[in-house]
């Protein structure tokens, strides 16, 4: 595995008596997409504060891309960028000279200023737009430039905050090709804050789950997913032309299964091995026809209500 | 100082070509003008008096002290008031912090920006007007009235930035522009109108001129007549009556005091060597030719070092607490 970008030890934030961090241990490895999943308040946005270096850690430190988030806190906004929940720009500003602006902020000289400002609008297909004020961009357009304004300081890591929330079907769709294509082609490692399901399980190659401040589980999806399923049953999902009390009682009969849920004609079968044989045998028997058959798959959303519910 | 001349010279750019500023500098400008023009007249008919009076000489219109004490608490406030809540509420705010600079270069830079588009504007203001002036009087100010004029244009600025700093606590404690124009608007006319109407309310109270019916109707004698052949009585109550005047005005100007515009008119007086403003500068000079004893450069500074430093300081405190609200605040996207 290839050596951490992000490492936090025990880190701790609280705001009087709330623990919005609680001693969270995170490592995130150089050139993966993370993708860091909780509800909302659930800390996700005050970790990334601390991660670049905007709100003082209570205890505990972290360490990205190599420097102290505390002692070298200006260090560390050189390598990493953010792209913040309900970035703004400066309206009256054209997208040139917003990216302009935030260029000199990071002392990039003049040549090289403009070679990133052209290059940067490309990567997020503004081009047609350098010299429009940015008051006339839609929101998805925004979103681009926060993207551009993430990049132009060509930094190790990007922090997302939640980055397609408001945005529509294509908006979203651009926005996360971008990311995969960054993180392709310059090897740019992506911590992707979400509290969309669907969204880290398409982006995401790890997940960590925080909730109430604490990290209740970080790994693959699949290996995630397995866990659960290693624990749970295996349920399989028939859809028939329609059905009857006689076949879930002579379907709970068979050997192995557990119990049978209905839900208009669809019946879902929990059983501890995979009994299925038997259970479409049976079903034939009925003279009934399946319509539909099909082992149900973790998704994410179950493992997320899983350990969100866990402790409760 | 990382970023302080970015931010710096963005917020320039940004002051110089805002409406607000533009419709203040038009303003000023033309109302120094035409005060410059009325002081020019002044000076042609009080041949004594100096080339500065065309700052305070304007006896129709506003001079231009006068104008600063009315413009420019809104004027520094309007450069300030959504100095940091615009940027929190738009969510600039959290990309600027998110770049390698330090805090309170944002504050500061902001802060600097202001004062050199205020200076731009005193300074080009009275620029103007000596230019307007000179061509009237056919003659330009000597080396006295030079260095006068300096010091004037470095007070109006400290006068300006004050207000400023006042503007930038706003744009810290409040969360949304709405609220602290409000506040900018409130201080504005507590300071150039309320505190004069409370000032004369307390010092009448503290203080009554109406004297005691005794001392009128006394006599009873019709008319001014009534003076004259009673003299040791009615004497008597006419200083008194001079002593209340006196003891009500005093009580009124320390009440005044509390506004920096009074402390900005007091100093800015004693530095053109005017003395005490129009009113008094009126009755000395009835003397004659000789000309009313106006204070020298360094004599009307040290007469009003106490009102210079008194707003220095109100400039610092603010200053320095928006400065400390500020970098202990958590900026939270989406604030």
């Amino acid at each position: 595995m290839s050596k951490p970008m992000i490492q936090t030890e025990e880190l701790v934030k609280n705001y009087g008596n709330v623990k919005a961090v609680d001693h969270l241990n995170l490592i995130v490895y150089e050139g993966e997409i993370f993708g860091f999943l909780g509800p909302n308040g659930a800390g996700k946005t005050t970790t990334l504060l601390m991660l670049m270096g905007l709100s003082m850690p209570t205890s505990g430190t972290a360490v990205v891309a190599g420097y102290d988030i505390v002692k070298d806190s200006r260090k560390v906004r050189t390598v990493a960028a953010i792209l913040p929940e309900g970035a703004g720009y400066y309206g009256d500003l054209t997208a040139r000279q917003n990216l302009e602006y935030i260029a000199q902020l990071n002392d990039i000289p003049k040549l090289e200023r403009e070679k990133r400002i052209k290059e940067f609008l490309e990567v997020v297909d503004l081009t047609k737009w350098t010299d429009t004020k940015v008051e006339k961009f839609s929101r998805g357009m925004k979103q681009r430039l926060g993207i551009a304004e993430v990049l132009i300081k060509k930094p190790r890591v990007a922090f997302f905050d939640e980055p397609t929330v408001g945005l529509d079907p294509q908006g979203t769709k651009d926005v996360r090709d971008i990311m995969f294509r960054l993180n392709k082609e310059q090897d740019l490692t992506i911590f992707l804050s979400s509290h969309l399901l669907h969204e880290v399980q398409q982006t995401c190659q790890r997940v960590g789950f925080i909730r109430g401040g604490k990290l209740v589980a970080a790994d693959k999806i699949d290996n995630l997913s397995g866990k659960i399923s290693g624990k749970e049953q295996i349920i399989i999902e028939f859809e028939l032309t329609k059905t009857s009390p006689d076949l879930i009682r002579d379907i709970k009969s068979i050997d192995g299964v557990t119990s049978v849920e209905q839900e208009g004609n669809k019946l879902h079968v929990h059983m501890e091995r995979n009994n299925s044989k038997e259970v479409s045998e049976t079903i034939m028997k009925h003279d009934l026809t399946i319509l539909m058959m099909k082992q149900k798959e973790y998704d994410l959303e179950e493992i997320f209500l899983k350990y969100y519910k866990e402790d409760d | 100082m990382a970023g302080l001349l970015t931010v710096c010279r963005k917020e320039l750019v940004d002051n110089l070509g805002s409406k607000r500023y533009m419709v203040f500098f038009a303003l000023i400008i033309v109302l120094s003008t035409l005060s410059a023009y009325q002081g020019a007249q002044y000076i042609k008919e009080n041949t004594s008096a100096s080339f500065v009076a065309i700052f305070s000489g304007a006896t129709n219109g506003f001079p231009f002290t006068t104008l600063m004490v009315f413009f420019g608490p809104i004027i520094g406030l309007s450069l300030g008031f959504d100095a940091i809540n615009k940027e929190k509420t738009s969510g600039s705010l959290s990309v600027l912090l998110s770049q390698p600079i330090y805090r309170d270069s944002v504050l500061n830079g902001k802060f600097l920006a202001g004062i050199a588009a205020l200076s731009l504007l005193t300074g080009s203001t009275i620029g103007i007007m000596s230019g307007v002036a000179i061509p009237i009087l056919g003659f330009g100010p000597d080396l006295v009235a030079i260095s006068r004029i300096t010091v004037f244009t470095l007070l109006t600025i400290l006068y300006l930035s004050f207000w400023l700093a006042l503007g930038l606590v706003y744009s810290t404690v409040t969360k949304k522009a709405t609220t602290s124009i409000l506040m900018s608007v409130a201080t504005w006319l507590f300071f150039s109108i309320v505190i004069t109407i409370i000032a004369m309310l307390v010092a009448n109270i503290l203080a009554p001129t109406q004297l005691p019916s005794g001392f009128n109707g006394g006599g009873g004698f019709p008319g001014g007549g009534g003076f004259n052949s009673t003299g040791g009585f009615n004497q008597t109550g006419t200083q008194e009556y001079l002593a209340r005047m006196q003891s009500q005005s005093a009580i009124q100007t320390n009440i005044q005091r509390i506004s920096p515009a009074y402390l900005y008119n007091e100093a800015s007086s004693a530095i053109l060597g005017t003395t005490g403003g129009g009113g008094f500068g009126f009755i000395g000079r009835q003397g004659g030719d000789t000309p009313f004893r106006a204070l020298d450069l360094a004599q009307g500074l040290m007469a009003t070092w106490p009102q210079i430093t008194a707003i220095a300081v109100c400039l610092v405190v603010c200053f320095a607490s928006s400065y400390m609200l500020f970098l202990r605040q958590e900026i939270r996207p989406g604030d």
